[in-house]
């Protein structure tokens, strides 16, 4: 067999394994381990998978991931979303509507704390759904609501999803950051009009909230305070050239620490829990990263990527048509898979792609992240409405999922205004 | 079966323990991060070896939770297909997978020590404080086996599972 054929059967194997439920960290090392070695033979094979794993959990330069993800614990166990909420919750609770308009400004909020659509869809579910339910909210629409704002934490930084783009394709996780700024804003925006267009159309899915006063408005914004401090100090660090995405992400977790211990009541319990919760979130994330290394080597020496590259940029096809399609791939991709373990395994072959054809690789990663969103809500394996269903078991499935396409449409409007201007993702990062 | 519970009792037992060594790594790791920072920016004075402290520290943190990480199911796996396949059709495909993740890490420890060997024959350090990478290696390859106990308990249940069937 010809190391191109060897490179198909491998990806085909690895989707097989995918779907007889083989993790997908460990698919992707025993796939990229056999390949390995039918190309090179067993004894650097074996050498090369101790060695990709050894490596990469003692890559500095990866160590960007615990620190960012224990960030978002701590932020999570520390009842900054809980301010948030109310201070969101006390400025707009009023309007009809206001309660879910509320909960996607917190999300948005939390989002420039946390890195995690699943932690930032379930902090504020916790919080924004009971009192929903109070005020007899529909709860296809609340469930709805949250579970697509709580994507959010992917777009705007930090952001798990740009750390791991960044590091598989050799882009400053820096810039990408930046480059989620405006695109999450506009995503906001896109899916309180959402919430606005629903609530017209039907008033019942959202009554009005309590009235709140000026003064109480004001007061209530101390509760944002904390959170743009700690997003000042992070990202705003990182955009200024002060820190690594390390450091960067090292101060925030501190600080996310220190909030937790002087406002969020943090005791020993509390702070074991949420660094246990950081770190087998890391070392998921790691052993698919690490596999995701073996696989990635196995991709090389079958020239699989190089080969599809050079006949993609043959094909008689715009290259917008090409990126459509990529797109789609994505899309569809991340109906049935995990948002980054999709990433993960495509991005060895579809980033020579992206790069053939003269694509900004920060706004391709920008684009990335907004399919990645798609995918943690759409069924069947939409992670972020499982975490809602944890918290709201009386809902139905099929009603979560009812309330979220309206959301969607906010997403695919956001996807084609980058695509027709790239501008949206590529400004900010030019400012760098 | 009491045996097998007895098993697993101690799997997870070994596995919470080895975790708590992770943990103190993972919040060493942000402590150094941030000492580091404030002493390179505040007072000029970096922590000398810092990088390399960060690096070792995350290889442990991430090695010793990894048994921990795949008892309480936070691996990632692709759930649709099989569960739409007969009981018995799944409990057959089951064996064969946790077989194969078992296979996985036994090949994990013996190429991890093997490798460990080959960085101590080496004298392999760290590029600034030049800790020797070698007791790391080890310990990560220690760190796998309790991850294959978890295997071989679950392989001997799903085993025992099909047969009753």
């Amino acid at each position: 067999m010809t190391p191109e054929t060897v490179g198909l059967v491998g990806i085909a194997l690895l989707v097989a394994l995918f779907l007889i439920r083989v993790p997908v960290a460990f698919s992707m090392t025993i796939v990229g381990l056999a390949g390995f070695a039918y190309l090179s033979g067993i004894e650097s094979a074996l050498s090369l998978l101790a060695q990709d794993i050894f490596e990469t959990f003692s890559s500095q330069p990866l160590s960007v991931i615990p620190t960012f993800i224990l960030m978002g614990s701590f932020a999570f166990a520390s009842g900054i979303s809980q301010r948030l909420y109310f201070a969101g919750y006390t400025w707009v609770g009023h309007l009809r509507g206001g309660l879910t308009l509320a909960t996607v400004l917190a999300c948005s909020g939390f989002a420039a704390i946390c890195g995690s659509t699943a932690a930032t869809a379930a902090t504020m579910g916790k919080i924004a759904l009971p009192e929903m339910k109070k005020y007899n909210y529909d709860q296809s629409f609340a469930t709805g609501t949250v579970a697509s704002a709580g994507t959010l934490g992917i777009l705007i930084p930090p952001s798990t999803v740009f750390i791991v783009y960044g590091i598989m394709t050799e882009e400053s996780i820096g810039k990408l950051f930046i480059a989620g700024i405006l695109p999450g804003a506009i995503l906001t925006v896109l899916f309180m009009l959402t919430v606005v267009v629903l609530c017209l159309h039907n008033p019942k899915l959202g009554p009005a909230g309590p009235v709140t006063t000026w003064r109480q408005k004001f007061i209530a914004l101390s509760g944002i305070i904390e959170a743009v401090i700690l997003f000042a100090l992070a990202i705003g660090g990182l955009f200024l050239g002060w820190f690594s995405p390390t450091q960067a992400g090292g101060i925030g977790a501190f600080g996310a620490l220190v909030i937790g211990l002087f406002r969020g009541g943090f005791n020993l319990k509390v702070t074991l829990d949420a660094t246990r919760d950081g770190l087998r979130t890391s070392c998921m994330v790691l052993f698919i990263i690490a596999g995701a290394t073996v696989f990635g080597h196995f991709m090389a020496i079958s020239n699989i990527p190089f080969k599809l590259a050079d006949w993609v940029g043959n094909l008689p096809i715009p290259p917008m048509a090409i990126m459509g399609v990529i797109i789609f791939i994505y899309f569809i991709g991340g109906f049935f898979m995990d948002s980054m373990a999709m990433i993960v395994v495509s991005l060895p072959i579809f980033f020579p792609i992206v790069k053939k054809f003269g694509f900004d690789p920060i706004w391709f990663g920008v684009i990335i992240v907004l399919i990645a969103e798609m995918g943690v809500i759409t069924p069947p394996v939409g992670v972020n409405v499982f975490v809602i269903k944890g918290i709201a078991p009386e809902v139905p499935l099929n009603q979560i999922f009812k309330g979220i396409f309206p959301f969607l449409v906010g997403l695919f409007i956001l996807t084609f205004l980058l695509m027709a201007f790239p501008w949206i993702a590529t400004w900010l990062p030019s400012l760098m | 079966m009491f045996t097998l519970e007895k098993f697993d009792s101690f799997n997870r037992k070994i596995s919470l323990g080895l975790e708590l060594i992770g943990l103190a790594a993972m919040i060493f790791l942000v402590f150094i991060t941030t000492v580091d920072v404030i002493g390179a920016k505040l007072f000029v004075r970096p922590v000398f070896g810092a990088l390399d402290v960060v690096m070792l520290s995350q290889l442990v943190a991430i090695s010793f939770a990894s048994a921990i990480t795949l008892i309480v199911g936070r691996h990632v796996e692709v759930e649709f297909l099989v569960m739409l396949f007969p009981r018995r059709i799944r409990m057959v495909v089951d064996l064969f997978v946790k077989l194969l993740c078992l296979t996985l890490f036994v090949i994990l420890v013996w190429r991890l020590t093997e490798y460990a060997h080959h960085l101590q024959v080496r004298h392999e350090v760290t590029p600034t404080a030049r800790i020797p990478l070698y007791p790391f290696a080890y310990g990560a390859a220690f760190a796998c086996i309790p991850v294959c106990l978890v295997y071989i308990s679950i392989v001997i249940q799903s085993f025992f599972g099909l047969i009753k069937r």
